[in-house]
């Protein structure tokens, strides 16, 4: 299948890589299904596309290049809604993607680490986690000249 | 910012319209029932940041040498 898309005009995309988002994300409610696209040149860049609005193309990195010791709880709703039921936290590896949204402005960058896009891989589910009783911000500054640091 | 010392059962208007009841006390949460008219949106605090966050990530463009990097490199779906 084809999609329109924000950078790279058309693409072809199967349906077994679309990710579902039943809920939306907060402010894109009807957005439930998007593709993750990675560069190699552009390595840790991902952009998180979106199947229904071509101009829709989230930037994102993973939380762990972000923050490397990044740890979050999720709620039990949004392990429901990943298809993850029971009270055990997955961790972040090949089975669970943890991603954290990219804001770019004139004067900043700054990823969303209080709601990371969580995404599990075997059920091509994914939701954005609104973090409860935790000190990471969304707007975390990313620095480029020095390495990151985790505030 | 006003404060008020209410009991677990208690409740707080706001106007005539908007009742806050305190349902119930935990150790580190407190379960609170609102009762608002529909046309006001009732939100905990970091949905309406995520979702402005959100809107605002959403307009951020690569622009210049970026973009057109990014428009060059030939994408590769991740099958992951």
């Amino acid at each position: 299948m084809k999609c329109e898309t924000k950078y790279w005009g058309q693409l072809d995309y199967t349906e077994d890589s679309v990710i579902d988002f039943p809920a939306g994300i907060p402010g894109f409610e009807q957005e439930q299904r998007f593709i993750l696209v990675e560069q190699q040149a552009l390595d840790p860049l991902v952009f998180l596309q979106s199947l229904a609005t071509p101009a829709l193309c989230f930037l994102a990195l993973h939380a762990r290049v972000v923050c490397p010791d990044y740890r979050f709880r999720m709620s039990d709703e949004d392990l429901e809604v990943l298809g993850l039921p029971g009270a055990r936290q997955p961790p972040i590896g090949p089975e669970l993607a943890c991603l954290t949204l990219i804001h770019l402005d004139e004067q900043d960058i700054t990823a969303n680490l209080l709601a990371p896009i969580v995404i599990h891989i075997p059920a091509r589910r994914g939701t954005q986690a609104i973090l409860a009783g935790t000190d990471y911000s969304h707007q975390h500054r990313i620095d480029l000249v020095e390495a990151p640091v985790c505030s | 910012m006003l404060m008020m010392k209410r009991r677990a059962g208690e409740s707080i208007l706001i106007g005539d319209d908007i009742e806050i009841h305190l349902a119930h006390i935990g150790r580190t949460r407190v379960k609170v029932g609102i009762q608002a008219p529909r046309n006001i949106p009732v939100v905990a605090k970091e949905v309406k940041l995520v979702r402005d966050e959100n809107r605002a990530a959403a307009e951020s463009h690569l622009d210049g040498a970026l973009a057109r990097l990014v428009a060059r490199v030939p994408a590769n779906r991740k099958s992951t």
